[in-house]
């Protein structure tokens, strides 16, 4: 065989000499090649997109609902159920997930509105090793239960809570005391009426804990406790991005949440006030066991691990909240368990077998089935771009066919000259090669060209949705390598025969022949 | 090199053409032999089989010490690229290449030539040729006098010890065609390398040590014989 770098120089001095055959064999390949990164780089944005809203990997044990008599006979998720499910060989994490049962509501300030909005039934709690998955190291150092961790004793102090309400209503946080303030001057009541006596004014109330960005006093023990952190789905601001932001002249969120709330001041712009016990729902009549009272949470970050509608933090307050306002039964049942799969083929065995010994059913999961379609939609895809590199293929066959004829003198000479069989083979498939790689390079640039205009029509001219991404084609390192080795490929494919003729040529007839 | 019983047919059936009937003969190094015959007489035929490129039906054919028949594709091709080299009526030369490169086409095929070496080889070849200043041109800007000799360059850019021709001189004028076989002449003379010549060119004919004619696919000994076939027929009788 001829040394790897002269066949180089070769087929690339044969490739550049006919710009009308290059142009003739690479064409289809180029068209073929774009289709087929930019129909893989959308399906891998969309399959990305919808991962997000439903992740495909877990699925939702859940109890179905049953009722006996007017009771409620529903089968009691709890730790038991847990330890049987993580017992199965395809299970490969089970995390619980407590809602939370009794009414709650909640009081923030937020761009200067004030907002009051119910919690109970809108707020669950799940494992902070669960948050941890995300590797979102902020998130994740942030998301846990405070009120039990050890580290956090020297923050606890003592301090005075704030004053309830004269109207009853949830406070809202109370903000630290501002460095340079100056309480206000005793003043005439009513002012500018001579003889009438001078009132000092009611005192504000501050938040009185030493770091008051994320403290805060309960007032329960007078103490002063981290807020509950507090994680919300990506939904939740796709929501408020689609929908109410519009309606209400707020600003859109930005997709970065850090940086949302770096541009308000921090982590304590994020803090709400939230009523146990109390509802914005008139006419609620659950029967509780404590009174209402009052705790700060705090926004710490966005995950997908928390409920779709409402907010997700550390189980551990949930069981603690539910246990202190409904008894010890509802602080060990668990709304659903979230299991992790070995693998996501075993989700129809893993069902069959939660129905037929526990009773328990999977919560129907949209993404499974948006999955399924969009598995089906890029396999259509791909093919259609298969088909269109395949005639492209038997395009350049056809080209190569014309080429090894009229090149006989030419391979004739290459053999008299030195070139063995295989030499004349490997000249010629090295050819198609080049042009399919090529034609790859140039179908890939082009795919990503169609993209960026796609996505700039998509930027410009398509109106704000849920969940509308940046752009809608993902160009992983898979696809435009794949669109490359299949384009030199199939190229090679299709000048597999013709590099046979001319290998198969015999160079004395080649040599004489017009 | 040494030719026994070489037969040769093209065909079958009642189309089967027979070339080459029982061909036998011996060249020694550093002879100059013109191979002359009428069209059709096998001797294009003959020049292939020796050079390894078309096999022979039956027969013995010894090249250098390589038996032709027996020998792979591989060791054939690597006799052509370093003991042999080839001179064509049509040139064959690649038009988009220039006159440097295709006279070192050659080490292309060849794991013995190191890259630094092959543009000084190809232009002492062409040097030879005396087209030292025309290594840049392409094939296009030359006359048909000057491709040949580029073709004769290539032909002698692996230093062979046998240059098979086949009428090399051909497509040239007379002028042109007097000054190719004073070449071979005197490459023959001064580098003792062996030639042989398929031709019509009498002229060609009375320069060579010993003339082969070739009749029917048959051999025509003697060079008195051999005058007489290439006076009966061909272009410049």
């Amino acid at each position: 065989m001829m040394p790897l770098p002269k066949l180089s120089r070769m087929v690339v001095a044969n490739t550049l000499r006919s710009r009308r055959h290059f142009i003739l064999s690479a064409f289809g390949i180029v068209i073929g090649i774009a289709t087929f990164v930019l129909f893989l780089a959308s399906t891998e944005q969309v399959g990305a997109v919808l991962e997000k809203i439903f992740p495909v990997d877990q699925v939702q044990v859940v109890a179905p609902r049953a009722s006996l008599a007017g009771l409620d006979v529903t089968k009691k998720l709890d730790d038991s159920i847990v330890k049987t499910i993580l017992a199965r060989p395809e299970v490969k994490s089970a995390l619980p997930r407590m809602a939370l049962s009794f009414p709650a509501a909640g009081r923030g300030d937020f761009e200067g509105n004030d907002l009051k909005f119910e919690v109970g039934g809108f707020a669950d709690g799940i494992d902070p090793s669960f948050i941890k998955e995300d590797h979102d190291p902020r998130t994740a150092e942030l998301f846990k239960d405070w009120d039990s961790d050890p580290s956090d004793t020297q923050h606890r102090v003592a301090c005075q809570a704030a004053p309830p309400s004269p109207d009853g209503e949830i406070i809202q946080s109370p903000r630290p005391r501002p460095r340079n303030y100056k309480p206000p001057e005793p003043k005439a009541v009513p002012p500018g009426v001579p003889g009438m006596p001078v009132v000092a004014p009611e005192p504000e109330y501050f938040n009185p804990c030493p770091d008051p960005d994320r403290y805060y006093c309960d007032d329960t023990d007078h103490m002063c406790h981290h807020r509950v952190p507090i994680v919300m789905s990506p939904t939740m601001i796709e929501l408020y991005n689609g929908q109410f932001a519009k309606s209400h002249g707020l600003p859109v969120a930005d997709a970065d949440f850090v940086k949302f709330v770096t541009q308000r001041g921090g982590l304590s712009a994020m803090r709400f006030s939230i009523g146990l016990g109390s509802t914005t729902i008139a006419g609620s009549n659950t029967s509780i066991r404590a009174r209402p009272r009052r705790v700060e949470g705090v926004l710490v970050g966005l995950s997908q691990k928390a409920m779709p509608i409402g907010m997700t933090v550390p189980i551990q307050y949930i069981e603690r909240w539910n246990r202190e306002y409904l008894g010890a039964e509802a602080a060990t049942t668990y709304s659903s368990i979230i299991v992790t799969l070995k693998d996501k083929t075993q989700i129809a065995p893993f069902a069959q077998w939660l129905q037929d010994t526990q009773d328990l059913r999977l919560e129907d999961s949209l993404g499974e089935k948006f999955a399924t379609v969009l598995f089906v939609v890029r396999l259509v895809l791909v093919l259609i771009s298969l088909i269109i590199i395949g005639i492209s293929a038997i395009n350049i066959a056809h080209n190569f066919f014309m080429q090894v004829t009229e090149r006989r003198r030419e391979l004739g000479l290459l053999r008299a000259i030195g070139a063995t069989q295989r030499d004349v083979q490997l000249v010629v498939l090295g050819e198609a090669g080049l042009i399919g790689l090529s034609g790859g390079v140039l179908g890939v640039g082009f795919g990503i060209l169609m993209a960026k205009g796609v996505d700039y029509m998509s930027n410009h001219y398509l109106p704000r949705f849920p969940y509308k991404p940046e752009t809608w084609f993902h160009f992983s390192w898979w696809i435009w390598t794949g669109g490359l080795v299949c384009a030199a490929g199939f190229a090679v494919l299709g000048g597999f025969l013709p590099a046979r003729r001319a290998s198969k040529m015999e160079p004395a007839q080649a040599l004489t022949q017009n | 090199m040494r030719l026994r019983d070489v037969t040769k047919a093209y065909g079958t059936g009642a189309a089967k053409a027979q070339v080459l009937r029982g061909v036998s003969f011996d060249i020694d190094k550093g002879e100059l032999i013109a191979l002359v015959g009428q069209s059709g007489s096998g001797k294009s035929t003959l020049l292939n089989i020796i050079g390894g490129l078309d096999r022979p039906d039956t027969g013995e054919v010894e090249v250098m010490g390589t038996d032709t028949q027996k020998a792979s594709d591989a060791t054939l091709a690597e006799l052509r690229n370093r003991k042999m080299g080839f001179v064509f009526q049509a040139f064959n030369l690649l038009d988009h290449l220039n006159v440097l490169q295709n006279v070192t086409l050659p080490a292309s095929f060849s794991h013995h030539t190191k890259h630094a070496e092959v543009d000084d080889r190809g232009r002492e070849a062409l040097r030879k040729v005396g087209l030292s200043d025309f290594a840049h041109r392409k094939p296009g800007e030359l006359s048909g006098g000057q491709k040949q000799r580029v073709a004769i360059a290539r032909a002698l850019f692996g230093s062979p010890e046998l240059l098979l021709c086949d009428e090399p001189t051909g497509n040239l004028d007379s002028d042109t065609g007097r000054e190719v076989i004073d070449f071979f002449r005197e490459l023959n003379a001064k580098d003792g390398v062996t030639l042989l010549i398929v031709t019509h060119e009498r002229r060609i004919s009375s320069v060579a040590k010993r003339v082969i004619a070739m009749r029917d696919g048959m051999l025509v000994e003697t060079t008195d014989e051999a005058l007489a076939v290439v006076g009966n027929g061909g272009p410049h009788a």
